[in-house]
């Protein structure tokens, strides 16, 4: 405290009048009347991001080329940044402020970005030793499994995965073509998961075969059913048994373990999802002419519109608004589907329009292959009567996967149905995060309220309108007909170059403009942190207003 | 716009009497970054004389010569002259007036002093009025602006006084237009004047979130909108008043909303915000079209 110096007469001024002392003494923030304080909000891409990845810290540790911390903050909440970064569908970007700017960031290739760093930088990944004695059990090495896996053995719990299949991975190695995820991706993907802790590895071992649910829960002191949806659903239509009339998944599945499948030339593939898309893709890819036949239209479709495009652009015919309706099959072989004509009726509980049948408007198409991709179940076989389901799913309370049985959680497809990536990811992590809970006995944490920020709170004087970097790909005469990855990732320039996008929602990047516009220098610049000195602060709320991203709030003072 | 990046070195320190918001205070911190402390400071009557401090007790850490209304300019010529016959001829004397010391009850004084090509930076940080005695209209003031002076019943007719012509017309070797929203061009001209020789004449848009009647969190929101509502151009005038320099990498803000954020402009009705959004494009293109002008003279470009 700076003491304020006066004269009491005329003798102890200096001869001249001049400056002695400072201006400290005055406290000048007994004059606010609203206080500014800091005050960092959570991103809207975070809380878009199903399993909640603090997306705008790892964009800012790009920015600032520190990989290694970035990489570190996506793993706190996701183990397979390489994978997600490669086919997630990126809700991030759907609630991106900068959408109602100009174009959203491109979270999805940052992320890939960041994950394909790691791979280049095994030593980022820490290994866990194993420190607590109940043991779990993991059924299901897709997205689900293996994130569950992973947070379980960082905290330290052995952990044991039963796969079914020879290879680990579930529909991220069958269900996704090679195109969009190579399997070295994947390999690595997994292998630094398994690396990361005591985690130990059973194939070829499928629950209600050899083993049984109730031998885990007395050996296991939790058990994790990430087991997905593993079987295509059945059209239903007359002759529809036999050769030629093939699930889509088993197509996939088998194109993926690398064998070469010849559908014949004219190939047609039943459905309008993610999976319709994939094997209308690898089939064009096989060498066969592809339609899609889906009963509603574009607008309906399921699919990720980026996933359609790309489909269109490789040469996949759509053809909307016919459904199947009998396979003609000529001495055992198909030789043509007959389609009922559709139209569009009332919206359904789905919100989306019903396809309603035209009477008697039908059409014969020529068909080598059908495949079948309306949809998947789960094979829940060996897991009846011990398990409460509905609508064939295992049904889970709450959002941790909680089962009707104490000891067993589930997560991903298996409860959800046909979901997507980051959500199994998202479901395996509060599962882990859950029994860990159960096991230590803890209590369940309370539920942050996270308030968000909008355009609106963002002072757009600080940004310029800039276009999204794109993903750079193969060129488009190399895609067809070959398995090569499509996109091929942004480099140090483009990563860069898309991370400076990032309005840093919310959330202070030290821009410095608090300080540098502070009139009453009462706000300090330390090392990773301003302060706000509440002796000087007159409350001006200049701060607050000049604050690109809103990392500031207010409140009267004396309330 | 990217955030402005500023030196650390504080010669401006906290507990000064400026109102809330100010921008003649930014202002101040933004100029004392650039001279350093090799600095001596001529300031007449103005909020500023306020600003510092009573007697004994100053929040600038460099000396400050309190001078007269209408003598900012010949002090500081005084100071530099006195500075060099002891032998120093390395320390910057800056005059720091309002507009009212500048505009008005200066004019004389810094015209005599620019005619003389005196070494002085002279700083007119602009508030539009006499802010300090009670926001009386100063020539600064722009048209149909309220001031205690001019009422909202006869608001300013008269068209803000151009300065800068004044200034260029006396062939000194820099004058600078800037705006408290823009620190980085701010001190990149501060730091020009510096090292240049002769009389230096810059003005800087500060906002008086007190005079002009708006909250103080818009201070520098305001200086902003001025210069991208084309209301007051940034420029460089270099050369000796011969070469102009117009900064329009800008994307372009409306005059009205400019205007209707400020309670001083509050009473205008359509017809008079729709002349004045008209004058500022013409005094815009004129601007502009004399930039152009002055590049097309033969053997000026080199």
């Amino acid at each position: 405290m700076v003491e304020k110096v006066e004269f009491k007469n005329y003798r102890e001024m200096p001869i001249r009048a001049m400056t002695i002392s400072s201006m400290l003494w005055n406290l000048t923030g007994s004059w606010r009347n609203v206080r500014p304080y800091y005050d960092f909000k959570t991103s809207p891409c975070r809380l878009g991001c199903p399993t909640g990845e603090n997306i705008q810290r790892y964009i800012y540790l790009i920015t600032e080329k520190k990989y290694d911390e970035a990489w570190k903050t996506i793993i706190e909440d996701n183990p397979m940044p390489a994978i997600t970064g490669r086919v997630c569908y990126h809700p991030c970007m759907s609630e991106c402020t900068r959408k109602d700017y100009d174009e959203a960031v491109n979270i999805n290739a940052l992320e890939r970005f960041i994950g394909d760093q790691g791979f280049q930088n095994p030593q980022w990944m820490e290994k866990a030793k194993r420190s607590k004695k109940e043991k779990i059990a993991v059924i299901g090495s897709g997205p689900a499994g293996l994130t569950c896996a992973f947070y379980l053995a960082r905290r330290g719990y052995p952990v044991t995965i039963f796969e079914k299949e020879k290879a680990l991975g579930g529909v991220l190695r069958w269900g996704i073509p090679e195109y969009r995820l190579p399997n070295q991706v994947l390999d690595k993907a997994i292998a630094s998961i398994l690396e990361s802790g005591p985690i130990e590895v059973k194939t070829s071992i499928k629950l209600g075969k050899g083993i049984s649910l109730s031998q885990l829960e007395d050996e296991f002191q939790a058990i994790f059913l990430g087991i997905g949806l593993s079987q295509s659903r059945e059209l239903g239509v007359k002759n529809e048994a036999g050769k030629g009339v093939v699930p889509g998944l088993e197509f996939l599945h088998r194109i993926n373990s690398g064998e070469k499948v010849d559908a014949g030339k004219k190939v047609v593939v039943i459905g309008g999802g993610n999976t319709a898309m994939d094997v209308a893709r690898c089939a064009l890819r096989s060498g066969s002419e592809v339609t899609v036949v889906y009963r509603r239209t574009i607008n309906e479709m399921p699919a990720i519109s980026e996933e359609i495009e790309e489909a269109e652009k490789e040469g996949v015919k759509l053809h909307f608004l016919a459904s199947p309706l009998e396979i003609i099959r000529t001495k055992n072989t198909l030789s043509g589907v007959v389609f009922q004509q559709m139209k569009l009726g009332d919206p359904d509980e789905s919100g989306r329009r019903r396809p309603v049948p035209i009477e008697g408007e039908t059409f014969t198409m020529k068909v080598d292959t059908l495949f079948t991709a309306i949809g998947e179940t789960a094979d829940l076989e060996g897991l009846e009567e011990k398990l409460e389901q509905k609508w064939n799913l295992i049904l889970t309370f709450g959002e941790n996967g909680n089962t009707s049985r104490e000891k067993v959680f589930a997560g991903g497809d298996v409860v959800k149905g046909a979901a997507s990536v980051v959500e199994a990811i998202a479901a395996g992590k509060k599962a882990a995060a859950k029994i860990d809970r159960l096991l230590a006995n803890e209590p369940e944490p309370e539920i942050e309220d996270p308030h968000t920020v909008g355009i609106e709170d963002m002072n757009t004087d600080y940004f310029t309108e800039s276009k999204r970097n794109r993903v750079p790909r193969i060129p488009q005469a190399e895609v067809t007909g070959s398995f090569r990855e499509i996109k091929t990732g942004f480099d140090d320039v483009l990563a860069h170059s898309e991370a400076d996008r990032c309005f840093s929602c919310g959330v202070c990047n030290y821009c410095d403009n608090c300080w540098v516009y502070c009139p009453d220098v009462a706000i300090k610049r330390l090392r990773d942190e301003y302060e706000i000195d509440y002796d000087y602060c007159k409350g001006c709320l200049v701060c607050v207003h000049e604050c690109p991203r809103n990392a500031l709030s207010t409140r009267e003072e004396g309330k | 716009m990217k955030p402005a990046k500023m030196p650390l070195e504080e010669l401006m320190s906290s507990g000064h009497l400026a109102c809330q918001g100010c921008g003649a205070t930014q202002a101040m911190r933004f100029a004392l970054k650039v001279l350093g402390p090799k600095t001596v400071l001529a300031i007449p009557a103005c909020c500023w004389s306020v600003i510092d401090g009573s007697f004994p007790n100053s929040c600038i850490d460099l000396p400050i010569y309190h001078t007269a209304f209408e003598t900012a300019a010949v002090v500081a010529s005084g100071l530099k002259a006195g500075l060099e016959m002891r032998g120093d001829t390395e320390s910057t004397v800056m005059a720091w007036a309002g507009d009212g010391g500048t505009f008005d009850i200066g004019l004389q004084a810094l015209s005599g002093a620019a005619e003389r090509n005196e070494d002085i930076i002279y700083v007119c940080y602009d508030n539009e009025a006499y802010m300090n005695t009670g926001i009386q209209r100063s020539s600064s003031t722009p048209v149909g602006a309220w001031t205690t002076t001019t009422p909202v019943t006869n608001f300013k007719k008269r068209p803000k006084k151009n300065m800068v012509e004044i200034m260029a017309a006396h062939s000194i070797p820099y004058i600078a237009t800037a705006s408290t929203a823009y620190p980085e061009d701010f001190m990149r001209k501060m730091q020009i004047a510096k090292e240049t020789r002769g009389t230096k004449y810059i003005q800087i848009l500060a906002p008086c979130p007190t005079g002009w009647k708006a909250p103080p969190e818009l201070s520098v929101s305001l200086a902003r909108r001025a210069v991208t509502s084309k209301i007051y151009p940034i420029l460089e005038i270099t050369r000796n008043g011969q070469k102009l320099k117009v900064w329009k990498d800008f994307k372009p803000t409306p005059v009205r909303d400019y205007l209707l954020a400020q309670g001083r402009f509050r009473h205008l009705k359509d017809a008079e915000i729709k002349t004045i959004e008209r004058e500022v494009e013409d005094n815009w293109q004129r601007l502009l079209a004399k930039e152009k002008m002055l590049e097309s003279i033969p053997g000026f470009g080199e």
